[in-house]
């Protein structure tokens, strides 16, 4: 069980004169969650968005299953395994539950626009439909199915966007802060929901996060970042204990 | 897509029938230069073009404003393909009868229209697209612009008969069935416009509710998240442009055979501004919605208001303010509370069969 599935190798992500991430490198492997920590400004969502290719990485290397995707658009590296959420909800507003799953099986679709518009595709469409309802039920969400997406309680359209995700059918899940805002409470029954869907879906999964008893408690392995930098590596117990990391989250260890 | 067609989808089919009904008999029955039918005419025309410019702007979120320029290319296919070859000398006559020496069947000639303006759409669209929001409104109109004078160039002469007039091709009235004698049997110069624009509008509609319908919805939602989702943004962009400019280059074909004359000059930016306006007052998102407001909008330009512009009396008394050109001054002000008071337009996001559900009590329609 030590196939690596996502791995990244040197990447350093640069703005002008800013470099937000600097010659960072960590790897995951299948079924792992991993989680990537570190004070605000970090540069987590920075190495979030140039491995799912929103941002091309000013040097450095990314690998899915051993295939290069370093470059690559985001449609491409989604097509590949990668599926992700935002740290600011981005579901599609005009929707409702049903469609805003059911759109991210688009990706697989073999119909042309042609044969879609003149209805060629029947069995794709009803298989496309009966996928969405049979993720739906999985989840718990079947009964908001014809709700608008936008008008659910937060924790609930937190929950949507990571089923949306699911339906694109990845090996690898991307979570940017998906406990953000949410009451402990929430927070637990969602620390539960990401082990539950990485056993049913078979998934590796990788996290940025805040909670620190989410993380401590459902994370496999921890990497911390400072100033873009990795500054500890480790299980949520050595991540602890580590002097490098009490020091970047309680302020600069020169003082002390 | 159940097989079974629901009770609101089932009474919107049969409002649609009983218009096309209603239409052809009182085609029929009505003197054929009542007013009536001008708007229904040109108000087709109108909504074909408003719902192909709605599928660009209210459901893919790509604001172009390039509709007259599509529009024309596709009155100027069409006109240029089925004026009669004997009559070519006398439309082309600074040009020795054109180069072109052949016609093409109407239909065809309207299909060839629109795939022209497709082509149009696609080349263009490859460094346009890449544009957001106001700078491609620009870059779309620049572009309707440089069409228009394109085309009354003189050097095109011999295809685009430069800045004069094509006329002599088939018109509406050539839909009238008539007997040996030239007499009209059965009048369908309203119901085939219609019924064309119909169709055409039908197939916009099974297009939004596809797969790929939905990619486009996804792209104006949220174009990150639409990417995130495996959405190539590029291609579906690409897409949305060609089909809108398709039925935009339909639509004026249609409006050729409406107006019975073609020249360059007419097509426009108010034209598009026409169109963009029945787009915002039917409702950016609705398809219903753009047909309603075409057929509101024509009647209000060319019937309803044109009392307006004639100088009305009260009992001896001359009315201040009516003379020629009132009328687009209270039309003015009409489109400005409109806009400002009904920002959703008619419609809002719905379409005909949501107006014969129950009311959901959880929806919440959003403030965009």
């Amino acid at each position: 069980m030590k196939d690596t599935v996502l791995q990244i190798e040197n990447l350093t992500m640069q703005f002008g004169g800013v470099v937000a991430v600097d010659n960072f490198s960590m790897e995951i492997n299948k079924g792992e969650i991993v989680a990537l920590i570190g004070p605000n400004g970090a540069g987590k969502t920075t190495a979030f968005n140039a491995v799912t290719g929103v941002y091309q990485p000013t040097a450095g290397r990314i690998t899915l299953l051993d295939e290069n995707i370093t470059g690559l658009r985001p449609d491409e590296v989604t097509l590949r395994g990668i599926a992700r959420t935002f740290q600011n909800i981005r579901l599609f507003s005009s929707m409702t539950v049903f469609e805003n799953v059911l759109t991210a099986h688009h990706l697989r679709r073999t119909a042309g626009l042609f044969s879609a518009t003149f209805r060629l595709n029947k069995a794709e469409e009803k298989r496309m439909r009966e996928d969405t309802d049979a993720l739906l039920k999985k989840v718990d969400l079947y009964d908001l199915r014809d709700e608008m997406a936008v008008s659910l309680p937060y924790g609930k359209q937190r929950l949507l966007e990571i089923v949306r995700a699911l339906a694109t059918r990845p090996k690898l899940l991307l979570l940017d802060e998906p406990a953000a805002g949410m009451n402990p409470q929430e927070t637990d029954e969602l620390g539960e929901f990401i082990r539950r869907i990485r056993s049913e879906f078979d998934l590796t999964v990788f996290i940025i996060e805040h909670h620190m008893n989410l993380v401590m408690k459902i994370s496999d392995r921890i990497y911390v970042i400072e100033f873009g930098k990795q500054i500890a590596e480790g299980t949520p117990e050595e991540i602890q204990n580590n002097q490098a990391v009490i020091d970047a989250y309680l302020g600069g260890g020169d003082e002390l | 897509m159940k097989k079974k067609l629901d009770l609101p989808h089932l009474i919107t089919v049969l409002i649609i029938i009983a218009v096309y009904a209603g239409v052809f008999v009182m085609e029929q029955t009505m003197a054929p230069t009542s007013m009536i039918f001008t708007v229904l005419k040109k108000g087709a025309t109108y909504a074909l073009v408003a719902v192909s410019m709605n599928l660009l702007n209210g459901f893919t979120g790509i604001f172009s404003l390039g509709q007259a320029g599509f529009m024309l290319i596709g009155a100027y296919v069409f006109s240029i393909f089925t004026i009669p070859v004997d009559q070519r000398p006398i439309v082309y006559q600074y040009y020795n009868g054109g180069l072109i020496q052949f016609t093409m069947p109407f239909f065809l000639a309207m299909i060839l229209g629109g795939l022209v303006a497709a082509l149009f759409a696609f080349l263009i669209g490859l460094p346009v697209l890449r544009l957001k929001s106001d700078y491609l409104a620009i870059a779309t109109l620049g572009f309707a612009e440089i069409i228009r004078t394109f085309f009354q160039w003189d050097k095109l002469g011999p295809i685009t008969n430069g800045s004069n007039m094509l006329r002599l091709f088939p018109t509406f009235n050539d839909f009238n069935i008539r007997n040996a004698n030239g007499e009209v049997v059965v009048y369908l110069s309203t119901l085939v416009p219609m019924i064309i624009s119909g169709i055409c509008i039908a197939i916009i509609l099974l297009l939004i509710n596809s797969t790929y319908g939905r990619a486009m919805r996804a792209i104006k939602d949220d174009e990150i998240a639409a990417e995130a989702m495996g959405i190539h943004l590029a291609s579906h962009k690409q897409m949305a442009f060609c089909v809108s400019s398709f039925f935009a280059g339909v639509g004026g074909a249609m409006l050729a055979m409406y107006q019975t004359t073609v020249q360059a000059k007419s097509f426009t930016t108010a034209m598009t501004y026409e169109i963009l306006l029945i787009v915002v007052i039917g409702g950016l998102g609705s398809v219903t919605g753009s047909v309603l407001a075409s057929f509101l909008f024509v009647a209000a330009s060319e019937w309803w208001l044109r009392f307006l512009d004639q100088k009305q009396y009260i009992g001896g008394h001359e009315l201040p303010l009516m003379r020629n050109g009132f009328r687009l001054v209270v039309f003015s002000f009409i489109i400005m509370i409109v806009v400002l008071f009904f920002r959703q337009g008619i419609m809002g996001t719905k379409e005909l069969p949501d107006l014969f559900r129950r009311k959901k009590t959880t929806e919440g329609g959003s403030a965009k």
